[in-house]
């Protein structure tokens, strides 16, 4: 029963995600569960939702298939240097992540641009990083808000749980 | 884990992933099934979420707004008595029009079957880099890739991607769309192209001599294979010889404002040869020489 909430919990999410992406554009609203599902190490669930993530993006786009694999990673790989030097939980951890991500965001475009022969569009560029940086943080504190309210919530994993005692640098 | 190892399994991934690019480049196998996946989704979440605001926004006008409805009905009286009138006076334009198309054989470009579409939204996600909006209709409704779209004041853009029930369309503003087009006055023919979402559109192409004015409309040629031809793209708003080249720098802006569209005209191509209609009747009046076969002296 629990499964089939937490199923359709992610269901919903992608449905507002998707609103909020059509409201603010060129963000990507549904990196905020990628964090969260990350911090949670909940793995079977991103197992199943990351695919759907990366293929809702890619179809939305106009980009060859490939940019959001290399957008995820990125988002990957900055959690899992992050969380070497902050506990991986708190909102001072968004924070930083987000903006780190809205620089690299803004790298990723330039470096994926020239690939289809596309033009930068650098204001455009700079704007939707922006965006993307505060957005992050703002949907981290309501899903996350929402993920402990409801009955679908999240239960800490055990093993992250003993992270959750280091001290906030 | 050691250095060594990191730098493998980035280096493997990164091979895995350049591979994976490069096949999907040549076969569009990935590009394919993420279109149908993400733009029918998308279709089926934002089509409620669109119908929802309309159905709100109509409340609102309706029974909000209620104020303005008698003015706004009185001045559609009166603009719909002026319009009566001039359909009267364009009538008999159009009667000789059709008996001028019969009797000179020119087909009626009746191959294109106009079809309505309700926009969803426009630039949507991160990889949303080209100036396009999406479209409740799909290669299964008639919005197939390359199908032209325009509302009553112009032309849009042609569809770039499309799943079952959804579609991407490349706005005229992109910087990648190009559209044929020809000066409705002047008769000169050059290509249009887009500069980004909040920038003019340029004219290439256009011989000095040409004689094209500022204000003149700028109408689709046909030629491109893309649009059908006779339909209003653009209006010149600057005509100056260039610096760079023997042709003219024309600046254009398009009829309709494409930052606010809500429904949409998309022109399907039905495959079918255009039909000419058989004048079987005899003209009342002589106005040309007699359909070979009919004199009576053969």
């Amino acid at each position: 029963m629990r499964g089939i909430g937490n199923v359709c919990f992610w269901l919903a999410f992608t449905a507002v995600g998707l609103v909020c992406e059509m409201l603010i554009p060129r963000i990507d609203a549904l990196i905020c569960g990628f964090v969260l599902l990350l911090q949670e190490c909940n793995y079977r669930t991103l197992a199943w939702l990351l695919p759907l993530f990366v293929l809702l993006q890619e179809g939305l786009g106009t980009r060859t298939f490939g940019g959001s694999i290399v957008w995820y990673a990125v988002m990957f790989l900055f959690f899992r240097i992050g969380e070497r030097f902050f506990n991986s939980g708190t909102f001072v951890f968004v924070f930083f992540l987000s903006a780190a991500f809205g620089a690299a965001s803004y790298g990723l475009n330039v470096l994926m641009a020239p690939l289809q022969d596309l033009d930068v569009n650098v204001e455009q560029l700079i704007d939707s990083s922006l965006a993307q940086a505060i957005f992050l943080p703002l949907s981290w504190c309501v899903t996350k808000y929402l993920r402990l309210c409801l009955p679908a919530g999240s239960q800490p994993n055990p093993v992250k749980a003993e992270s959750l005692h280091k001290p906030n640098v | 884990m050691s250095l060594r190892r990191i730098l493998v399994i980035a280096g493997g991934l990164l091979i895995f992933f350049l591979g994976m690019y490069s096949w999907n480049q040549t076969t569009r196998t990935l590009d394919d099934l993420s279109t149908d996946i993400g733009l029918e989704t998308a279709g089926a979440v934002l089509g409620p979420v669109r119908a929802a605001q309309d159905v709100l926004g109509g409340l609102w006008s309706r029974y909000v707004d209620l104020v303005a409805v008698r003015e706004e009905n009185e001045a559609l009286k009166a603009q719909v008595a002026e319009l009566e009138t001039r359909l009267l006076a364009n009538s008999e334009d159009l009667a000789e029009l059709r008996r001028l198309r019969i009797l000179l054989q020119v087909p009626v470009d009746n191959n294109w079957r106009p079809l309505g579409a309700r926009v969803l939204c426009g630039q949507i996600g991160p990889n949303a880099v080209l100036d396009t909006i999406t479209i409740n209709r799909g290669y299964a409704t008639g919005g197939r890739p390359g199908t032209p779209l325009l509302t009553n004041k112009g032309l849009i853009g042609r569809v770039l991607r499309a799943s079952a029930h959804s579609a991407s369309v490349l706005l005229m503003t992109d910087p990648g769309s190009r559209i044929a087009i020809y000066t409705q006055d002047s008769r000169a023919m050059g290509i249009l192209h887009g500069n980004g979402a909040k920038s003019s559109l340029t004219v290439d192409f256009v011989p000095r001599d040409a004689g094209v004015r500022r204000g003149e409309l700028l109408v689709t040629s046909g030629l491109d294979g893309f649009y059908p031809k006779g339909l209003p793209a653009a209006r010149v708003i600057s005509v100056e010889p260039s610096n760079y080249s023997e042709f003219l720098a024309i600046t254009a802006e398009p009829l309709v404002d494409l930052q606010h569209l809500e429904e949409v005209l998309l022109f399907e191509k039905t495959g079918q040869a255009p039909e000419v209609e058989e004048n079987t009747a005899s003209p009342s009046q002589f106005v040309g020489p007699p359909k070979p076969g009919r004199n009576p002296r053969k």
